[in-house]
């Protein structure tokens, strides 16, 4: 171990050790109100938590060279004549393929089978979602209501989302849950959330459905406040929502 | 009068380009008869532009240098010194790259000023500037404007004029079909820039159909220039796959050829065998706007997703087209600027193959939310983080190089060492949007723009530039201002930096890409973030300055100021039309700096040192 390595490991561990305090102190992450979010939220962490040595690795080595080894001008002689350094590749290699494989298996593998896993859970209520330019439908097929004008959903409850578009491609994305499926003409997608807490797009904008695929002219207008309420709000919001409905028939 | 004179073969190509037109609509209008559409004006537009591209092409200069000879006449040449050889269909591969790299460099300013002007409409919320309509089609022409630039300004640009130097060649394998790819871009150009007149184009350059089939007619105009634009890449792909195996010069065996023409042969390798699929996916859009052949359509038995497919069939393979070359100038540009050998060459030769076979498997990666089946999500996962290995190993050679070299810290030296930086974080960000957890979070949100922009912009934008200052002495002749320089250099890294580092965090809190407004609680980040857009901009007018105050006043270069070891730097700059006096001989590896008496290659001059030896290996 000659100085520059020595000086180069400690800059590493002294970036890297930062750098973790960074990611384990910073608040990074909005409103997580759902179970699904509080899981992307974890893998984000491990990524960021795995990701800072090798920044800090290449940052420190990158830093040092250039500071510790330019040349005033036009250097007048080479440097040493180092083809290749065994030991160093494969350190390297071993390195780099087993950091790829934790990641593979946590938390990509780990990560996707934990959504997937919740998602195969018993529904507790279904919503059709259909997306076009530029609204979003919602249909509570049980309780037979239809909105265009917001999204309810009751907390607590494991809620799937039936998914389709009536023209060109959207994409079905609440921030809050961190979820998100494409809208795709003839074709039903699915997916799945548990809201774990009571908010509204009034008070964060994280609660609302937004389109996430290029629609056309007013993509970005293509959203929807998002309610998650109680149990009874719900069913009190269902029935006011069904007698309206009854009204617009009569007349 | 005698300048005008030098142009009128532009003008010829431009006539022609006219006359093929008025014959495409008209035979259009029969075609129209055919399948009993009432919409016309696709099918017009459509044929009629297929034959103003030929008319350009004959015009310009196909016919006489080339399709003479398919009649039996003698072809002739359009071979001119001084400043009109850049204004013709010109053959030699260096005036190519000129072509190649003004044009594209130019299309770059022009890209980045509609960044400028999204950036004014998005510094607040609410709608200020610009309508729906042409916030969209501003950010659609930014996003494939963009994309040519980085798929082109490399191979087009600097393979073209370095490669033949570096391998000891006289030309490329296949001059006309070389000087054909460059003269097929002006049409892409305007057609792009006709869009706006057209009722713009509103689906971002990826073209997703159902959108891209029913969108205004200036999205018609977007799919036929990508299309066209394709072919010039394939052309190109074929054309270097055979210049760098067949071409090399005596004595320039694999393991001695330059880094950067292994990463030209690499991404040749896809840009000849991928871009097929893209021009396939766009070609049925086509047919399904102007015929209603309903490929894409539900309700007639297609299938929208399937457009997704094959488009990132193309379209992640490309992004390697775009990388690997940036990989090339990176490393080369380290090795000779750090006086050492580069670090593990023949690993990095590996590193690259094995990227151009990964990078086939790779595409479903940017589907995690686009409902396809469940059960791909796991593989295309996998294979994506692989990338991470090979990807590493290129890591590995440019700290292996610089570490205890001789740092000779130049304006591209500086832009090289700062990829270094910026293609790290593009690189650790792409982690977070393989991860099928964390990606269905992330895709389409400002995460993926601050990601593509660090690895395209901060890898390969800053290679184009590194590049650009590296090869200036050897393609003009002159120096540049190396003080300028610098001041781009750091103006635009340190601006860079303040730019795109804040998109990861509005990505995260919820901002959707491709949107002309925003929720209002993130006002603030995205006023900063435009503030920063204008001063980076601004770091582009040093740029030009130092360029054209350079070309024409600068000091004289000489054949080598780097004290290079390859063969590009061993002949005079602008280096002569046949390259080389007395063709090269190479009798070593080029990267040995420090090895005592080691030579990469004998150039003889005319009637001078060649010996017998190397005259039998000719």
């Amino acid at each position: 171990m000659n100085r520059h390595t020595v000086s180069v490991a400690l800059l590493w561990l002294a970036l890297t050790a930062l750098g973790e305090l960074l990611v384990l102190r910073v608040g990074l992450f909005p409103v997580a109100a759902a179970d699904e979010a509080v899981m992307v939220d974890r893998a984000f962490r491990v990524l960021m938590v795995l990701g800072v040595p090798v920044f800090a690795f290449v940052v420190a080595t990158l830093g040092y060279s250039v500071l510790r080894f330019r040349s005033r001008g036009q250097p007048t002689e080479d440097g040493p004549p180092v083809h290749i350094h065994r030991p160093w590749v494969v350190f390297w290699f071993a390195w780099t393929t087993a950091l790829t494989l934790v990641v593979i298996i946590h938390p990509g593998f780990t990560g996707l089978r934990e959504i997937r896993s919740h998602a195969a859970r018993p529904v507790d209520l279904t919503v059709q979602v259909q997306g076009g330019r530029w609204f979003w439908m919602v249909t509570y097929p049980e309780q037979r209501v239809t909105t265009v004008k917001e999204l309810v959903l009751p907390v607590g409850r494991h809620v799937r989302f039936d998914v389709t578009a009536t023209d060109v491609l959207h994409s079905f994305w609440i921030p809050a849950f961190r979820m998100k499926i494409d809208a795709v003409p003839g074709m039903v997608t699915t997916v799945s959330a548990t809201p774990t807490q009571t908010g509204s797009f009034a008070e964060d904008a994280q609660f609302r459905l937004q389109c996430a695929e290029l629609c056309g002219l007013n993509h970005a207008d293509m959203t929807v406040p998002v309610r998650v309420v109680t149990e009874s709000e719900f069913q009190a919001w269902v029935a006011a929502q069904a007698r309206q409905t009854r009204t617009v028939g009569a007349r | 009068m005698g300048a005008l004179r030098e142009l009128r073969w532009i003008g010829r190509g431009l006539l022609f380009a006219a006359l093929g037109f008025l014959l495409g609509a008209a035979g259009a209008r029969g075609v129209a008869g055919l399948t009993g559409r009432s919409e016309v004006a696709q099918i017009v537009v459509t044929l009629g532009y297929v034959g103003a591209l030929l008319g350009w092409l004959l015009g310009v200069g196909l016919w006489d240098v080339w399709v003479r000879e398919w009649v039996g006449l003698p072809a002739r040449s359009l071979q001119t010194q001084g400043w009109s050889r850049f204004f013709r269909f010109n053959t030699d591969h260096k005036v190519i790259g000129v072509q190649y790299l003004v044009t594209f460099v130019a299309l770059l300013l022009l890209a980045g000023l509609l960044a400028v002007i999204m950036r004014v409409e998005l510094a607040t919320p609410g709608r200020d500037l610009l309508s729906a309509r042409d916030f969209n089609t501003t950010m659609s022409l930014h996003g494939i404007i963009m994309i040519a630039v980085a798929v082109a300004t490399i191979i087009g640009g600097f393979a073209n004029f370095a490669v033949p130097l570096l391998i000891g060649a006289e030309d490329v394998a296949f001059p006309r079909v070389n000087a054909l790819s460059y003269w097929i871009i002006p049409p892409v150009a305007v057609l792009l820039i006709l869009t706006p007149f057209f009722g713009g184009f509103d689906t971002g350059w990826t073209a997703y159909p159902p959108l891209s089939v029913v969108n205004a007619t200036g999205g018609l105009l977007f799919l036929l220039a990508f299309l066209t634009f394709g072919l010039s890449s394939i052309l190109g792909g074929l054309n270097f796959i055979t210049t760098i195996v067949k071409l090399r010069a005596p004595g320039m065996t694999w393991s001695r050829l330059p880094i950067f023409v292994w990463s030209i042969l690499a991404a040749a390798i896809i840009s000849l065998t991928a871009t097929q699929f893209v021009a396939y996916g766009l070609l049925m859009v086509i047919l399904d706007r102007v015929v209603g052949t309903g490929f894409f359509d539900a309700a007639r038995g297609g299938n929208a997703l399937l457009y997704e497919h094959v488009f990132w069939f193309y379209s992640h393979p490309a992004v390697y087209i775009m990388i690997l070359p940036a990989f090339g100038i990176w490393l080369e540009v380290l090795t000779h600027f750090s006086r050492k050998p580069l670090f593990a060459y023949k690993l990095v030769v590996g590193a690259f193959l094995s990227i151009v076979v990964i990078s086939y498997l790779v595409w479903a990666h940017h589907l995690f939310t686009s409902g396809m089946q469940n059960f791909l999500h796991l593989p295309f996962m996998v294979v994506t983080e692989l990338i991470s290995i090979p990807t590493g190993i290129v890591f590995l050679a440019a700290l292996g190089t610089i570490w205890r070299g001789r740092l000779w810290l130049t304006t591209p030296m500086l832009f090289a060492l700062a990829l270094v930086f910026n293609f790290l974080i593009g690189g650790l960000t792409g982690i977070f949007l393989a991860d099928v957890a964390t990606d269905i979070q992330l895709q389409d949100t400002y995460f993926v723009v601050a990601h593509f922009h660090y690895t395209i912009m901060g890898g390969e934008i800053f290679a184009i530039f590194a590049g650009i200052y590296y090869w200036f002495p050897k393609i003009t002749g002159r120096m540049f201002n190396e003080r300028l320089g610098r001041l781009h250099f750091w103006w635009m890294f340190i601006l860079y930096q303040i730019t795109f580092i804040p998109m990861f965090w509005v990505g995260i809190q919820g901002m959707n890409r491709r949107v002309a407004d925003y929720a209002p609680n993130l006002g603030g980040a995205n006023q900063f973030i435009s503030i920063a857009t204008f001063l980076l901009g601004a770091s582009f007018l040093v740029f030009v300055v130092n360029m054209v105050y350079s070309w024409l006043r600068g000091p004289v270069a000489g054949a080598n100021p780097w004290r290079a070891r390859t063969l590009d730097w061993q002949t005079s700059s602008p280096p002569p039309v046949e390259n080389f006096q007395v063709p090269p001989h190479v009798v070593g590896y080029p990267y040995d700096y420090g090895v005592p008496g080691s030579v990469h290659a004998v150039v003889g001059v005319a009637g001078g040192a060649v010996t017998q030896e190397e005259a039998a290996g000719r």
